[in-house]
């Protein structure tokens, strides 16, 4: 994986330092909480409900053990013992003290980590596919791409007091596993004919208030121009996004007004200009340098293994979590494994500081000493020899971490809601508990099978809601909390946007109302039918009557 | 309708009340109860006095039932605040009493 | 308000003039709406007249008529509104305009930094505000990635000049 050199490391370091002088001049008087806000915004702090939150960056959701293991100390040291892990691959703590922020992020910029970026308009986090150089559909590894434009959009100059915030998401595989058509920009890399990489540019996806599934804007762009369209994009928007109402002004709402043949044309015009100046063409120097850095680890020269299906006879649990948290690798004789973050009835997300500890000591001996976040909320260990599997599992198992769910619709994606976030209209985690407990059986899951159940706490749709197979939004009706349930949202390369079904329901009756639903699905479905599938097909309307029949 | 005003203090964002002595209290409980409109006023003015002098962050009142004792308040965000996550009890101001 | 150039406070020189006000002697800031209106009559007078441009006003819109200012000042309502960094960066980069940019309006203190490498290089401050926290401002940052207006090296130059054979080592040695 990258690891800074002395550049990137002053640039953090030199910020940790200006934070800290911000910090003591908030704490003197010297600034005000409307002078302040802005810039603990810019370095990941906000104040929530009950306390400061920190929001630590993990750049296309790759860690290494010593990163987590910072990450757990951070944890027990400054914070209550555990973090939240979000579905912008970054990590929350909920309980920090602003006094001690400085040297939180002292103590990440010693392990190559910030919270820079994290909030406020500027360009966020990049995210990315969460298999990463470990899948074998892809053309290359995106967090090459990732990493170049972390750094062209790091302190950006022009580009951090944008009309809104601004997300940009990576995949180098045709099936889509960063959700990046649901991203202010999504980009695509594939092969062109002659096997060169090309970067298809999508624009203008988004969720949120008024969401919008993203329009193909720069097709086939060369490698050495990445950083130039961008920039050219990033111009378009900064000077024409709308700043009059802080509910259009994502560049989802320019690209649905001029249309996406206006946006084509005003963005090729500058990029024309940026060329022109030639000061991003990317060298490929740099290219080949940051390549380096994610060469692939050293694989043994395996076959897929003999003795992993007499393990499995033997194991029916350990059989189940093969069968679904565990994905095909590139290399025979390795897997990718998913590490559920989502205990029946848990918290979606959250890990304690011993749970991150284990999973960094296991990545250390088992996995080439590197985790991935999923935007899923869940980890990763790219790398497994299929050998080392049943082991794994035993040392997950006995702390928690084995969970056999992944893709199943208690892998409920689940926003902090209500019982953190200031912006929340209802909390979202009780309802996930809820579900989750009552699909708790696991052979009840896996025949329901692949089911995406997404839990947002307010319009803001941090729970991607809106490409959820079934997506549920909290909202607040005079004061009690209520929850609009959507059908067929999809954050995949089909990308969708859910549609509502009804009014709204009790906090009491989400888990019926999703129960009545997936018993109507397994009902009407056809052999080979997923949930999404079965919908796609049918169409609302069975649903909207079962649903509303029952109530 | 009975108010309180609360706050997040500036140093560490615990939730904060203002009692009826004019200090920042941790527990609702001891949160002075506000009845009228001009000690919800007076209570503002502290509350804007208090994040001058660097004590709290966004003083604002909010809505309680009066009906003794204990203090409820009418929306879901402030019995929340006033408790801590519903889903970790050992969290926040509940795992304290 | 204080005006902060090259480091220093200096002396204003421009006159702000309301576009219904008559024209004075002397260095003048005339709205876009005005120049639009009076160009012939503006460029006749024999003293610097600048421009100010309004956080939704491209100063593509001038194109060539550019030059004839002496400086232009970009409006910042809010300190959101950061239209003027792409403002300020066209004007340097595309239009080639060396004249003084000046950032007048809501400016935070972190933002003078971005400003400046957008080339912006004169600032109206706060009343009270100290030289030395402009000083300081400037220079808490001092590596930056991309390249902007004011042509200091990007990460990239210097490490492709200095540090890549020591880069590639470090690599390998991963
Ligand atoms: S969706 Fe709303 S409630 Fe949930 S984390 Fe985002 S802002 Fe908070």
């Amino acid at each position: 994986m990258y690891r800074y050199d002395e550049f990137d490391q002053k640039i953090v370091d030199e910020r940790v330092e200006q934070f800290r002088g911000q910090v003591a001049r908030r704490l003197t008087g010297e600034l005000n909480e409307d002078q302040f806000k802005p810039l603990r915004l810019m370095n990941g702090l906000y104040l929530q409900l009950h306390a400061y939150m920190l929001r630590v960056a993990i750049p296309y959701g790759t860690l290494s053990s010593r990163q987590l293991r910072m990450l757990a100390h951070i944890a027990r040291k400054y914070d209550k013992d555990y973090a939240h892990f979000t579905t912008r691959q970054n990590l929350q703590y909920n309980w920090p003290k602003l006094a001690d922020i400085p040297d939180i992020l002292a103590d990440l910029a010693t392990v190559e980590m910030h919270a820079i970026q994290t909030s406020g308009n500027c360009i966020r986090n990049v995210t990315s596919d969460h298999f990463a150089g470990a899948s074998a559909d892809e053309v290359d590894d995106p967090r090459v791409w990732s990493e170049i434009i972390r750094q062209w959009s790091t302190f950006h100059p022009e580009f951090s007091f944008l009309p809104r915030k601004f997300k940009i998401a990576v995949t180098a595989a045709p099936k889509d596993r960063a959700a990046i058509k649901v991203h202010d920009i999504g980009i695509v890399i594939r092969r062109d004919a002659s096997g060169t990489l090309a970067f298809d540019v999508y624009v203008g996806g988004g969720q949120g208030r008024t969401p919008f599934v993203a329009h193909l804007i720069g097709e086939g762009i060369q490698a050495g121009d990445l950083l130039a369209y961008l920039e050219a994009t990033m111009r378009v928007y900064n000077q024409y996004g709308r700043r009059d109402n802080l509910y259009k002004a994502r560049i989802k709402i320019l690209v649905h007004q001029i249309g996406p043949e206006e946006m084509r044309k005003q963005v090729a015009a500058e990029f024309v200009e940026v060329k022109a100046q030639g000061a991003l063409a990317l060298p490929q120097a740099e290219i080949d340098r940051i390549q380096a850095y994610f060469a692939a680890p050293a694989f043994e020269t395996l076959r897929d293994d003999a003795l992993l299906a007499q393990q499995k006879a033997q194991n029916k649990a350990f059989a189940a979590w093969h069968d679904i948290n565990v994905s095909p690798h590139k290399m025979p004789g390795y897997a990718i494994v998913t590490i559920s973050l989502k205990p029946i009835g848990g918290v979606p997300g959250d890990a304690s500081a011993d749970q991150m500890d284990l999973v960094a000591d296991l990545a250390e001996t088992l996995s080439f000493d590197e985790i991935r976040v999923s935007h899923e909320q869940n980890l990763v260990l790219a790398h497994v020899k299929q050998s080392d599997l049943l082991v794994l599992w035993q040392k997950l198992d006995a702390a928690g971490l084995a969970t056999a769910n992944y893709g199943l619709i208690t892998d409920i994606i689940a926003c902090p809601g209500l019982d953190y976030c200031d912006l929340a209209n209802a909390r979202s985690i009780n309802v996930a508990q809820a579900v989750s407990k009552r699909f708790a059986d696991l052979d009840r899951q896996r025949n329901i099978g692949e089911l995406k159940l997404k839990i947002s706490g307010c319009i803001n749709a941090c729970g991607h809601h809106h490409v959820g197979h079934i997506g549920v939004l909290g909202v607040d009706k005079k004061g009690v909390e209520f929850y609009q349930i959507t059908l067929g949202g999809s954050g995949d390369e089909t990308a969708s946007i859910g549609d509502i079904i009804g009014p709204a329901f009790a906090e009491n009756e989400v888990a019926d109302a999703v129960e009545s639903l997936v018993d109507l699905y397994l009902n009407l479905r056809q052999p080979g039918e997923r949930f999404l599938d079965t919908y796609r097909r049918t169409g609302i309307q069975p649903f909207r009557e079962k649903l509303y029949a029952a109530h | 309708m009975p108010q309180v005003l609360t706050a997040n203090r500036l140093l560490d964002g615990e939730v904060v009340y203002l009692a009826s002595d004019g200090a920042w209290v941790e527990e609702l409980a001891s949160a002075a109860v506000i009845a009228t409109k001009a000690e919800g006023e007076a209570a503002l003015v502290t509350g804007i006095e208090a994040e001058r002098n660097q004590k709290i962050v966004h003083a604002y009142l909010f809505e309680v039932i009066d009906t003794g004792v204990p203090l409820r308040p009418v929306k879901q965000r402030e019995v929340i605040r006033a408790a801590g996550p519903t889903v970790r009890s050992d969290l926040g101001k509940q795992a304290r009493s | 308000m204080p005006l902060i150039k090259n480091n220093e406070f200096v002396d204003n020189a421009f006159r702000h003039i309301a576009d219904e006000e008559a024209l004075p002697d002397g260095a003048i800031v005339v709205s876009l709406k005005r120049w639009h209106a009076e160009r012939d009559a503006l460029m006749a007078r024999n003293a610097p007249i600048a421009l100010r441009l309004s956080s939704d006003q491209s100063p593509e819109a001038i194109g060539a008529d550019v030059h004839h200012f002496a400086m232009i000042e970009l409006e910042f309502p809010k300190f959101k509104d950061g239209r003027g960094y792409s403002w300020a960066r066209l004007l340097r980069q595309r239009l080639n305009f060396k004249g003084e940019i000046r950032a007048s309006g809501d400016v935070l203190r972190d933002q003078w930094l971005f400003m400046s490498r957008c080339g912006i290089d004169a600032f109206e401050v706060d009343p009270g505000t100290r030289i030395e926290d402009f000083r300081t401002a400037l220079t808490e940052q001092t590596v930056f990635y991309q390249p902007a207006s004011d042509r200091v090296a990007t990460v990239l130059e210097l490490r492709h000049k200095t540090h890549s054979s020591s880069q590639r080592a470090s690599v390998a040695a991963e």
